[in-house]
C-alpha cells in the first residue's frame, strides 16, 4: 500500500514538474545546479580526454588521433573558405544586377563557449555551453565550431550557461544548398534533418540535378533561421531510388559533433524566429 | 548522513554521465551511471531507502541535462517498485538480482523518457531510439553495475541475514 501511495505521489510530483519545467519555471535552479556542476565536469573531461586517448588505442594511438583531429580542422577551414568562394561566385552570377542586396555575413559578433557537458540521454544530441543570457545568447542563435561550420543551434538558455541543439539532433531541421563541384550545375536545395542513425541526412533534394559524393553543403539562408553559405560538411553517400519523388543523401559534417570542446555563437544573426514580432 | 552519502553519491553519478558519455560508449550508448547508483542502492539498502535516494538522483540528473526537470524522477521510479519485488523474494546475494534490476530499470527508463520527450512536442524517433539505445542499454548498463555495485555494497557493511524463500526464519 505505502508504495502505491509512493507511487501516485512521484508521478503526481514529477507531472507537475515537468509541466512547469516546460514553462521555464526551473531555469533559475537549474543554472545553479549547472554553476556546481560545471567545474566538477570539465577536471572530469580534463581527465577522460588522455584517458580516452589510451583506451582507444595502445602506444602512440592518442597522437595519431590529435594529428588526425589537427587535420580534419584543417580539411573543415579549407572547405569553410572553398563553400565561400563557390557561393560567392554563384551569388554574382545569379544576383549581377541587384546592386542592393546586403551582405549575408555582416560583420559578425561572436562568442566563445567552452562545452562543459553532453546531454546523455542519446535521444538527443545536447551540448551545455559556459555561456547564457547574461553573454547577449537568446534562443536560437546559430552555433558554429571553432573553424567556423555550422554545428547546431542555441536551444535552452539560462543565465550563465545554455543547451545547444545539434544538427544531427532528430528535432533539428536545417535549410541547405548542395553546390556541385565546378559550379556548373545549379545548386540543389533540401532539408538537413538530424537522425540518430546517420548523423545527418539531407531530404528533399530535387530528383533531377545530380549530386555526388564530395559535393559541399552549406545553409541556403531559406526561412531566415541560418545565415547563407555556412557550411555543414560534404555529401557522403546518395540514396537515388528511380520511382522516389526526391533524392535523399547522407552527411560528413565537416565538424565532428560529438568531439567538440569549443564553440563560437553568433550573436549578431537574428533568427527569423527571434527578429518576428 | 547516510542520505547525504547517497546525494554526493548520485551527484558524482550524474556529473560523471553528463561528462564521460563522449567518451565512454559501448555498443554505440554510454553508461547511465545514475540509474545504475540508484538500481544498486535499491537492491543493497532496500526499499524505504530507495524511496529517498531514487527521486533525489532523478532530480541531480535532471539539473545537469537538458530534459525537463522530473523526466528522470519519474522515469526512475520503477526501481522503486522492482526492489520491492526483491524483498518479497529474498535470495543469498544481492548482486545478480541488482543486475537484472538495472537491466529492467534500463527498458522502464527509456520507454518512459521517450514518452515524456514525445508528449512535450520533442521529435523522438521510436523505432530507431528502442533498437539503437533502448536495446544496447539494457546490455551496456548492466556491464557497468559491475563497476557500481561494490562501492554501493561496500558502504553498507551489514548485509541482510541470508534465507530461503519467503517466511525463512533460518539463518545461517
Amino acid at each position: 500500500m505505502r508504495t502505491l501511495w509512493w507511487t501516485l505521489a512521484i508521478v503526481g510530483m514529477s507531472l507537475i514538474s515537468i509541466v512547469l519545467s516546460e514553462h521555464r519555471t526551473f531555469d533559475p535552479l537549474q543554472n545553479i545546479s549547472l554553476t556546481i556542476a560545471a567545474p566538477v565536469e570539465n577536471g572530469i573531461r580534463d581527465l577522460a580526454n588522455p584517458a580516452s586517448d589510451f583506451f582507444q588505442g595502445i602506444f602512440n594511438r592518442g597522437d595519431i588521433v590529435r594529428e588526425n583531429e589537427r587535420l580534419r580542422r584543417e580539411m573543415e577551414r579549407l572547405q569553410t573558405q572553398l563553400a565561400a568562394g563557390e557561393d560567392a561566385s554563384r551569388r554574382v552570377r545569379e544576383l549581377e544586377d541587384a546592386l542592393g542586396f546586403q551582405n549575408s555575413h555582416p560583420d559578425d559578433q561572436l562568442v566563445a563557449a567552452d562545452v562543459i557537458a553532453q546531454d546523455p540521454s542519446g535521444l538527443k544530441r545536447a551540448l551545455a555551453i559556459n555561456r547564457g543570457s547574461k553573454d547577449g545568447l537568446d534562443e536560437g542563435m546559430v552555433v558554429l565550431s571553432r573553424d567556423g561550420s555550422l554545428v547546431g543551434t542555441v536551444s535552452l538558455v539560462y543565465d550563465d550557461f545554455a543547451w545547444l541543439r545539434l544538427i544531427s539532433d532528430p528535432n533539428s531541421a536545417v535549410n541547405i544548398a548542395v553546390l556541385p563541384e565546378g559550379g556548373k550545375n545549379p545548386a540543389a536545395r533540401g532539408i538537413a534533418t538530424g537522425d540518430l542513425r546517420s548523423g545527418v541526412t539531407l531530404e528533399m533534394l530535387p530528383t533531377q540535378t545530380e549530386i555526388n559524393p564530395g559535393d559541399l553543403v552549406t545553409t541556403s539562408g531559406l526561412g531566415g533561421n541560418y545565415p547563407r553559405a555556412l557550411l555543414l560538411g560534404t555529401i557522403k553517400t546518395v540514396e537515388d531510388e528511380p520511382q522516389a519523388p526526391s533524392k535523399r543523401a547522407v552527411l560528413q559534417p565537416a565538424a565532428d559533433v560529438s568531439a567538440l570542446e569549443t564553440v563560437i555563437v553568433v550573436t549578431s544573426f537574428k533568427p527569423a524566429r527571434l527578429a518576428a514580432p | 548522513m547516510k542520505y547525504l552519502v547517497a546525494l554526493a553519491a548520485a551527484f558524482l553519478a550524474a556529473v560523471l554521465t553528463a561528462s564521460l558519455s563522449p567518451y565512454v560508449k559501448v555498443l554505440g550508448v554510454a553508461p547511465d551511471f545514475v540509474l545504475i547508483f540508484a538500481a544498486c542502492w535499491a537492491m543493497v539498502r532496500g526499499q524505504s531507502e530507495a524511496m529517498f535516494v531514487v527521486p533525489m538522483a532523478g532530480l541531480l540528473r535532471d539539473l545537469t541535462t537538458s530534459d525537463p526537470l522530473g523526466l528522470s524522477v519519474l522515469a526512475l521510479s520503477p526501481i522503486v517498485v522492482l526492489a520491492l519485488l526483491r524483498e518479497l523474494r529474498p535470495v543469498e546475494s544481492d548482486f545478480l538480482p541488482a543486475l537484472v534490476v538495472v537491466a529492467a530499470a534500463s527498458l522502464a527508463y527509456s520507454i518512459l523518457s521517450m514518452t515524456v520527450l514525445t508528449a512535450v512536442g520533442d521529435d523522438v524517433p521510436w523505432g530507431t531510439a528502442l533498437l539503437r539505445l533502448t536495446v544496447p542499454s539494457i546490455v551496456v548498463n548492466p556491464l557497468f553495475a559491475v563497476i557500481v555495485y561494490p562501492p554501493v555494497r561496500w558502504l553498507s557493511p551489514q548485509p541482510r541475514p541470508a534465507s530461503f524463500g519467503v517466511g525463512s526464519a533460518v539463518q545461517l
